[in-house]
């Protein structure tokens, strides 16, 4: 009675996943879904990128029937060793490679797309429509540990007229390897050189220990534990500035190379682009960070494309020279439609075609 | 019994009922403290991915930042199925050797090392299988690499769960069967699995609904699509809903927003709907 | 004896699980070895974890290449990793039995498919809902409830005081696996529960025992080994969690939690948040090292089950079958 149960239980079950299977099939095999593509591209990397990533691909392939581009978010490092190891054709970095990671891996470009920006978001109760000021000597004492109150004097000093309370500062960090760590760091390491000869910079640091320091994925996940965790400061990518502007977080203008305050605005991030057009060597690996000028932001950075200079084939070579081409042009992905979406700025004349020249080299 | 030995029986009953309906209190209030969370999730799922919720969702692959999310749901559907197919068995059989044949030394080797499995976190199962099957096997991103890596990390809980199934069968049931001369295959499959099924299903729905929920071990196997399958195994990455769940959370859009929860939304869904009716299955033969 | 196919095939199927096992963890043993020299023992005690300068020439140390001031220690995870599944399995462990007791025996027969798919779908949720879940609702809950209430009642221990804290931490951390715990046990523990012949609750009820008697000391213990086994596969699932953990617990890096409020990090979501940033050392020694925290956690997890299983022998528990 028991056995012959099971085994009309075992046949329905078989049926039903057939079923199942069968249309799932007929849907998946469905051509107008399984485009049947000549090309298939893989572009991998960095969170930053990733959105407007999104945004090109559609409209790129839209316009090139026959050619798949996926993208994924995965992170820098990611980017960079899936290019390498030719797994993924594109990789999106936040961070050029560094120079042992070139003489390991010869032969791979690493192209700028873009000019992204950062913020450095806070929370304190009253004050969070009134522009703090913040330089990087202070920041590199509140994340080092060495500035625990707002009230700390190295903060009043630089924001005469403001009341700062007397209450513990709650730094947040990335705890996921992060391009926004890196121009972070970079920003305090350059800025202060205690910081710079010991915690350094990268896409991840040894946070050194301070009570009460949080660690928060990705960048909603630092404009959440920011906007939920008063008297917090976080560093936060450009693209979300309205997610900061919901959360009612305060920008803090930064102290820059010259000693000015400034708040990321497109004059700002572009004096900073332009200071540093002329010192980009044609391999175009430069840090944006800490720019001179009197004008200029001090966290910018290159969006970059990292792409091995030897391609699996012709092809592919080619659809990926005539995407990156596309991508790096006012009048394609560098166009406005795509890099306001994100608050990103477009790379200068001079930069876009040292870009080109580097495309030209894939083959 | 005295009417003072009687008199004595009282205050105990009265401490037993009094201690009964505390237990009782505090197993509901265990169902409640665990049920009150499940409900406020599923909740939160469903407002913020109702923006999302459309017939597009089943009908279109991801556009970039929005789109509908039928790519990841064929990938889903062939990752976890595939998982089940190749680790089901897998771990019935080896449940089957724990409960049956397993009391020696190699037995308990076995479960021991199953236990252990099941505490590798599946970061390192899809680092494993990505060093050794995408670009050791040279399969690149494949829908069977994910498979695989999925399947590894069920087996032993299906196995366990298997085992301890057939476990609470009576022993007496088997040594029915062997009296009659039946044979090893026969005892297992038409007398001691039956009465367990309904914890082998239960093993293998918790299964499912562990390798449907799985993320980090898939990005570094199956990859990401933004195209549906098209049928190859390996060569070809895939899609899956919790990508979408994971990297779309993290980006500035609110359509990407409203897609991540409407894919969570899916996944409870799925997971539910199988859920049910193989228990609309299993109950139809009583 | 004639061969038994039957037999051997299950034994095939039953070895490919050592054989998987032994296989990665060879992976790890291997890949890791480079790491194992250069970290020595001092890996399992230091708090410090520095990737190095990255952007900068590695250098030799101990004849070995790894960036400049790498050094490479985990006690922090695996504190994190020992505190969060105790604290875990510590609340799950009642929770789920009181569950399992309530669907199985409590509730109406009717209502039982429906409860117990209720609980089910606690483990159909994944880990990422967790996490965001967890931001969203658990952590400001700890932050303004549930860390304050502790404190009043018990912040003499001063584990339990706790100033304002985030509510990123501990405590966090251990809610939200213990919330992906209980499915696990009371699943498993309410199918033996069923399973659980009438003739034995019978003769319990002829005792004159109440209905929650029955349940509690009759049925439990005939139910123990399938009540072990569940908690030692909650216990894999505690330690081996990443996405949900790494979400809620702070990212604690270079210091020790103490207080239930503090944050913290744990192997698994450690090594799945350094992935990515140690992909981008030349000389390798940063994966190499994630590698070895896998191995490090193999070893815990061997070591929690060996005491997991002496505990059991301990309450002697054999194949719980009736004749």
């Amino acid at each position: 009675m028991q056995t012959r149960a099971s085994e009309t239980l075992l046949r329905r079950t078989f049926l039903l996943g057939t079923i199942g299977g069968t249309t799932l099939g007929l849907i998946a095999l469905d051509p107008r879904q399984a485009a049947a593509a000549n090309v298939t591209l893989l572009e991998t990397g960095s969170s930053l990128l990733y959105p407007l990533f999104n945004l090109w691909v559609p409209k790129y392939t839209a316009m090139h029937p026959g050619l798949r581009i996926t993208t994924q978010s995965t992170g820098s490092g990611t980017g960079i060793a899936q290019a390498v190891s030719g797994v993924a054709q594109i990789g999106a970095s936040d961070a050029y490679m560094s120079f042992g990671q070139l003489k390991k891996s010869p032969g791979i470009l690493n192209i700028p797309l873009a000019i992204s920006a950062q913020t450095v978001n806070y929370n304190v109760p009253g004050l969070n429509d009134k522009n703090l000021k913040l330089s990087g000597p202070v920041l590199a004492g509140i994340y080092g540990g060495k500035i625990t109150k707002w009230n700390d004097p190295e903060i009043v000093k630089i924001n005469a007229g403001l009341t700062l309370p007397d209450h513990g500062i709650t730094p947040i960090h990335r705890t996921d390897g992060s391009g926004d760590t890196f121009i972070f760091t970079q920003y305090l390491s350059f800025s202060t050189p205690a910081w710079g000869n010991g915690v350094g910079y990268g896409t991840t640091v040894s946070w050194p220990p301070v009570q009460g320091g949080i660690g928060a994925i990705g960048n909603p996940g630092m404009v959440q534990a920011c906007g939920q965790t008063p008297h917090s400061i976080a560093y936060i990518g450009v693209s979300f500035h309205d997610q900061i502007a919901k959360a009612g977080l305060g920008t803090a203008p930064l102290q820059n190379r010259a000693g000015n305050f400034v708040l990321p605005t497109p004059a700002t991030v572009g004096a900073a682009a332009g200071a540093l057009e002329g010192k980009t060597p044609p391999d175009e690996r430069i840090s944006l960070i800490y720019a001179p000028g009197a004008n200029s932001y001090p966290i910018i950075n290159y969006e970059y494309a990292i792409v091995n200079s030897k391609q699996a084939s012709p092809e592919i070579a080619a659809a990926v020279r005539d995407f990156l081409t596309w991508a790096v042009d006012p009048s394609g992905g560098n166009a406005p439609e795509f890099l306001d979406a994100v608050k990103f700025l477009p790379l200068t004349p001079k930069i876009a075609d040292l870009s080109k020249r580097q495309i030209a080299k894939i083959g | 019994m005295s009417v003072s030995q009687a008199a004595l029986e009282f205050p105990r009953l009265r401490g037993r009922r009094i201690r009964t309906r505390i237990g009782w209190v505090l197993s509901v209030a265990a169902f409640v403290l665990v049920a009150a969370p499940l409900a406020d999730i599923l909740i939160l799922v469903t407002v913020r991915g109702l923006s999302a919720i459309s017939p597009e969702l089943f009908l279109k692959a991801t556009n970039g930042i929005s789109g509908g999310l039928l790519n990841a749901i064929v990938g889903t559907f062939v990752l976890s199925g595939g998982a089940l197919i190749i680790g089901v068995p897998i771990g019935v059989g080896a449940g089957i050797y724990l409960a049956e044949f397993g009391t020696g030394s190699f037995g308990n080797v076995v479960r021991f090392l199953s236990d252990v499995l099941t505490g590798i976190p599946s970061i390192v199962l899809g680092y494993f299988a990505y060093i050794t099957m995408i670009i050791g096997l040279g399969w690149q991103f494949s829908a069977l690499a994910g498979a695989i890596t999925l399947a590894m990390m069920i087996v032993p809980y299906m196995a366990r769960l298997t085992e301890l199934s057939l476990r609470q069968v009576p022993l007496s049931l088997r040594e029915a069967g062997y009296a009659l001369g039946a044979p090893e295959r026969k005892i297992v499959f038409r007398i001691v699995l039956p009465p367990a099924m309904p914890g082998v299903l239960t093993g293998a729905l918790l299964a499912l609904a562990i390798s449907v929920g799985e993320t980090a071990p898939l990005i570094y196997t199956a990859g990401w699509s933004n195209y549906v399958w098209n049928g190859k195994l390996t060569h070809e990455p895939i899609g899956f809903l919790t990508y979408v769940i994971w990297s779309f959370i993290n980006q500035p859009f609110a359509t990407a927003h409203a897609l991540a929860f409407a894919a969570a939304f899916l996944v409870v869904l799925v997971v539910l709907v199988i859920n049910v009716s193989a228990r609309l299955v299993l109950f139809a033969r009583t | 004896m004639h061969a038994k196919p039957f037999r051997i095939g299950t034994v095939c199927l039953a070895a490919l699980i050592p054989g998987m096992l032994i296989a990665v963890v060879l992976f790890l043993a291997l890949y890791s070895w480079p790491a194992i020299q250069f970290n020595g023992v001092g890996f399992l005690f230091r708090t410090t974890w520095n990737l190095g300068n990255l952007y900068a020439d590695p250098v030799m140390v101990r004849g070995m290449q790894v960036p400049i001031h790498a050094q490479y220690g985990i006690l922090v995870f695996i504190v994190g990793t020992l505190a969060t599944s105790a604290i875990a399995l510590l609340i799950a462990i009642p929770v789920s039995l009181g569950v399992a007791i309530f669907i199985a025996e409590g509730a109406p027969p009717h209502l039982r498919p429906t409860l117990s798919l209720i609980v089910e779908l606690l483990a159909v949720v994944p880990s990422v809902v967790y996490g965001l879940w967890g931001i969203a609702v658990l952590v400001p809950l700890i932050a303004h409830y549930i860390a304050p209430a502790l404190n009043a009642v018990l912040g003499f221990i001063p584990f339990f005081a706790g100033g304002s804290p985030t509510g990123f931490g501990l405590l966090s951390a251990s809610l939200v696996l213990t919330l992906m715990v209980v499915p696990i046990i009371t699943a498993t523990v309410y199918s033996a529960l069923l399973q659980v012949a009438r003739p034995d609750k019978e003769a319990a009820y002829a005792l004159g025992a109440m209905k929650f008697e029955v349940a509690v000391r009759a049925m439990l213990p005939m139910v123990r080994g399938s009540i072990v086994g569940a908690v030692i596969l909650g216990l894999g699932r505690a330690l081996g969690e990443t996405m949900a953990v790494l979400m809620v617990s702070g990212g604690a890096i270079n210091y020790l939690p103490h207080t239930i409020t503090t944050p913290i990090s744990t192997m698994a979501s450690f090594i799945v948040s350094q992935l990515d940033s140690a992909e981008q050392d030349p000389t390798g020694m940063a994966v190499r090292s994630l590698a070895e925290i896998a191995l490090v956690l193999f070893i815990i997890t061997v070591i929690v089950n060996v005491i997991a299983r002496m505990i059991t022998r301990g309450l002697h528990v054999g194949l719980a079958s009736r004749a």
